[in-house]
């Protein structure tokens, strides 16, 4: 049961990778494949650490900490990339 | 013993590489340099390495990468002398000049930064000592009723090659100086 | 569990693949966020799939470093044009 539920959450995990990468192909913006990917990649990463910790449960004190680490600072990475790249766009349409 | 996995994860590592040397903008150049650390610690790691990814990730990844986009930004550069504002009626011309000058520099990823000086004597001054790559002014022969005629004196001979061939702009004349080196100054 | 590695480094040659083809710094970036998750995560799985503790320690830590030193190289290249 358990055992199941670790594989399922596992295969959720790589579906979100797939699903939020694919858009980096696109043409599109970097905020749009920005949101995508910070979004598919914190939580199908965290839903990967999930499956890992409920299969093997005795390293749970590092993959908790991998989940913290995720949420926090991908979280952040989003904002201070957002930032960085508009600003630079804002900056060069000045300088046109 | 060995997984399948392993070798696919450690034919990552060329590709990146190759990856990495077709680049020719060195700023996205540094950029794969942190992916390729990246790979290079899943690999070391995989292969039980743990202290060498770990290595690889801070010094490879972090420190080099961020070390090297400090120096390339202050080595690419061309510092051209100009004289500081005065009432000149030509500040149109001369914006489109700077401009242009930019266009060709930014092909070869060099970044142009202007150093301003009060008067033409500073501005000879300053080439002669090499703290600027190049200086522009207008030329002194120039009639004062048509265009005017500007004057650049690069002092790099490899920056003036770059400009000649590619830097295609009325009024603008690019010639090239050589200065002695400063030992022999000093004799 | 192999199946699983395989569907990751999939899903790792992505971002690797996008990395290569767009020349505009800000996708390369993003490639390379996407890319520093998904190798310490696949580290992770590694080393919980071999129940070795050494190896998951340095997963955490470069995970978390591997984010630190994007936002560090993001900022750079935001200042890259200033003067």
């Amino acid at each position: 049961m358990i055992d199941a539920l670790s594989y399922g959450l596992i295969i959720v995990g790589i579906i979100f990778w797939f699903w939020g990468t694919l858009p980096l192909l696109g043409n599109r913006s970097v905020l749009f494949k920005l949101h995508s990917l910070s979004v598919s990649d914190t939580l199908g990463s965290m839903a990967i650490v999930f499956g890992l910790l409920l299969k093997i449960p005795n390293e749970w004190s590092l993959l908790i900490l991998a989940i913290i680490t995720l949420a926090i600072w991908n979280t952040v990475l989003g904002y201070v990339l957002a930032y960085c790249s508009s600003s630079n766009k804002k900056q060069s349409i000045n300088n046109q | 013993m060995i997984d399948n996995y392993i070798y696919v994860i450690v034919a990552l590592l060329p590709l990146s590489a190759l990856i990495l040397v077709s680049q020719t903008n060195p700023y996205n150049a540094l950029v794969i340099r942190a992916i390729l650390g990246a790979i290079a610690a899943l690999v070391y790691s995989i292969l039980g390495g743990a202290d060498v990814a770990l290595t690889e990730a801070l010094v490879g990844t972090m420190l080099a990468v961020t070390l090297y986009v400090i120096a390339v930004r202050s080595s690419l550069v061309m510092r051209l002398g100009i004289l500081s504002k005065n009432s000149d009626s030509t500040e149109d011309y001369f914006t489109e000049l700077i401009a242009n000058l930019r266009k060709v520099t930014q092909k070869y990823y060099l970044r142009l930064e202007l150093v301003e000086y009060p008067d033409r004597e500073l501005l000879k001054q300053a080439l002669l000592k090499r703290e600027v790559h190049g200086i522009c002014e207008r030329s002194e022969l120039s009639n004062m009723d048509n265009n005017p005629i500007y004057q650049t004196t690069i002092r790099v001979h490899r920056l003036f090659e770059i400009l000649q061939t590619e830097f295609t702009f009325p009024d603008t004349e690019i010639s090239y100086i050589t200065i002695p080196s400063s030992e022999d100054k000093h004799k | 569990m192999d199946s699983i590695l395989i569907a990751m480094i999939l899903a790792l040659l992505i971002p690797i693949y996008e990395a290569w083809q767009d020349d505009n710094i800000w996708q390369k970036m993003l490639a390379f966020a996407s890319i520093a998750t998904k190798t310490s995560i696949m580290m992770l799985v590694i080393s919980v799939l071999r129940d070795d503790w050494s190896i998951g320690v340095v997963a955490v830590i470069i995970l978390s470093v591997g984010e630190a030193g994007l936002m560090l190289l993001a900022h750079l290249i935001k200042r890259l044009n200033e003067v």
